[in-house]
């Protein structure tokens, strides 16, 4: 199984770099005060919603699912440790996010560090969140069908929003609540119960990925 | 000896296309090749004996045991690589000496050296000879007993063909080991193959050992009156023209016993899947 999760991170080698390109330029527009420091960890989340879909789709190019299924792994393991890589790769986002946190909080650019331990717990779970809805819909339809209907979901979403919640007021009614600034003891739970939520999450999803998977022909 | 595959009535269905029933038995230390022409489910039946397509009936044993449990004595290589261009070539022992209990890094060296595979390539770069090779080191590695085929030697080279073909024999010098091979180069079959296994839409017309298939079969050349003349039993297919008519004959040495004055050419594997395909049955 660990020879699946090392393939996965060699073949999204190239890939990384590119992203890590990209994470380096906006922390330096973060660095400058152009943008708000919050942008590192929103790119985060899309960087970690891209590359498990590269990863599909660069398995289909080289029919890498025919000669996976006849290594001595099994199904099973096969879908484990590609959720294993997706999950290592949340880890990571959250992890290098925090110390981009730290890098901008030292540069002053942070004036909340609290609340931008909060918002990386909160990006965090969203990573694990999209990709736990996202993988069964991978394994079940393959990275273009997967893709098309994923991004048709999320624009459904930003469709209902601005049809529904917009006319409603948007989000002003958040503001009523009044929300208090976080304390440290709340900034602690906060990414904990974030990581439980979203293991279980995983967990779930990996049942749904794992009947797609068992019960396809290659 | 022991058989390394045995199959049992195995079948495959879809929607379109039914595979088998199938059966065939691959004795250690022996080579079948599998012919058909396109579509007639080859890489169906290679796939569904591994698991990869759920076969819909039958049983399959490899090395005498269920495939999810052989898999670790297994070798394969498909028509293509199946590793992402993204991997450089060394990666590939770094993966799947994680795969394989029995992964041997140097084995697996010693085979790109003796293929002139660069282990500093990146995948990408590689022509797709070289691909080939790498894929038949990568599936040499981990010391298979049981090699699976699947067009393999499809657009290389001949000398390149050869050196594989080499490979190969070496391979089945061991008594326990076997091939299955699929392929659309007859001429490959007929050097190395000790057993022919003849898919055409799904069905296994032939199955029989190499030399007795090529020994039993012959192209008889004649006129069509002469052809008349024939008893029907000796005639599997004929193909007919404005200026000659030609039957595939089964039971030739018979054959020429019966008939002296008409003469009956060897058949070759080619020949052979022509006839049947594109001749019209006796």
């Amino acid at each position: 199984m660990t020879g699946l999760i090392l393939k996965d991170f060699l073949i999204l080698r190239k890939s990384l770099r590119s992203y890590l390109f990209m994470l380096v330029v906006y922390t330096a527009i973060a660095f400058s005060g152009v943008w708000s420091a919050d942008i590192v960890g929103v790119l985060m989340v899309v960087i970690v919603m891209l590359l498990p879909m590269n990863v599909f789709a660069y398995d289909k190019q080289c029919q890498w699912d025919t000669y996976g299924l006849a290594l001595p792994v099994g199904r099973t393991k096969t879908v484990a440790a590609r959720y294993l890589c997706v999950l290592l790769l949340c880890l990571l986002s959250v992890a290098l996010t925090s110390v981009l946190g730290v890098a901008l909080f030292a540069a002053g650019r942070v004036e909340e560090p609290v609340e931008f331990m909060v918002s990386c717990s909160v990006m965090g779970l969203i990573s694990v969140l999209v990709n736990a809805i996202m993988l069964p819909f991978l394994y079940k339809f393959g990275p273009e069908r997967a893709r098309m209907m994923f991004f048709g979901i999320l624009g459904g979403c930003v469709l209902l929003i601005v049809t529904i919640l917009f006319p409603l007021g948007g989000l002003s009614w958040l503001k009523s609540l009044e929300l208090a600034e976080p304390t440290l003891r709340q900034a602690t739970i906060v990414p904990a119960v974030a990581a439980l939520a979203g293991v279980a999450l995983l967990a779930l999803s990996f049942l749904l990925s794992r009947h797609f998977y068992g019960s396809k022909d290659v | 000896m022991t058989n390394c595959i045995e199959i049992k009535g195995l079948v495959k269905e879809y929607k379109t296309f039914t595979l088998g029933p199938i059966d065939l038995t691959v004795p250690g230390g022996s080579i079948l090749g599998l012919i058909g022409e396109n579509g007639a489910g080859k890489s169906t039946l290679i796939k569904s004996m591994l698991g990869i397509a759920k076969p819909s009936g039958g049983s399959v044993t490899l090395l005498g045991v269920d495939p999810d449990h052989a898999k670790e004595d297994i070798g394969i290589v498909m028509d293509d690589c199946f590793f992402s261009e993204y991997l450089r070539v060394k990666d590939v022992s770094s993966v799947l000496s994680r795969v394989y209990r029995d992964w041997d890094k140097a084995l697996f060296q010693s085979y790109l050296d003796k293929f002139s595979v660069a282990g500093a390539k990146s995948i990408k770069e590689l022509s797709r000879g070289m691909r080939m090779k790498l894929s038949l080191a990568a599936a040499l590695a981990h010391r298979p007993k049981l090699l699976l085929l699947d067009e393999a030697t499809a657009g290389l080279d001949p000398v390149v063909r050869d050196e594989i073909l080499d490979e190969f024999l070496e391979f089945i010098s061991d008594s326990d080991h076997a091939i299955l091979i699929s392929s659309h180069i007859t001429s490959d079959l007929e050097k190395v193959a000790d057993y022919i296994a003849y898919l055409h839409q799904g069905k296994l017309l032939m199955y029989d050992e190499k030399d007795r298939l090529l020994e039993s079969y012959g192209k008889l050349v004649c006129a069509k009156a002469d052809l008349e003349q024939v008893d029907r039993g000796y005639i599997l297919a004929t193909r007919k023209s404005q200026y000659s008519t030609e039957a595939l004959i089964r039971r030739r040495s018979d054959f020429k016993r019966t008939y002296p004055r008409l003469t009956v050419e060897p058949v070759t594997l080619d020949e052979l899947m022509v006839f049947i395909v594109k001749g019209e049955s006796a």
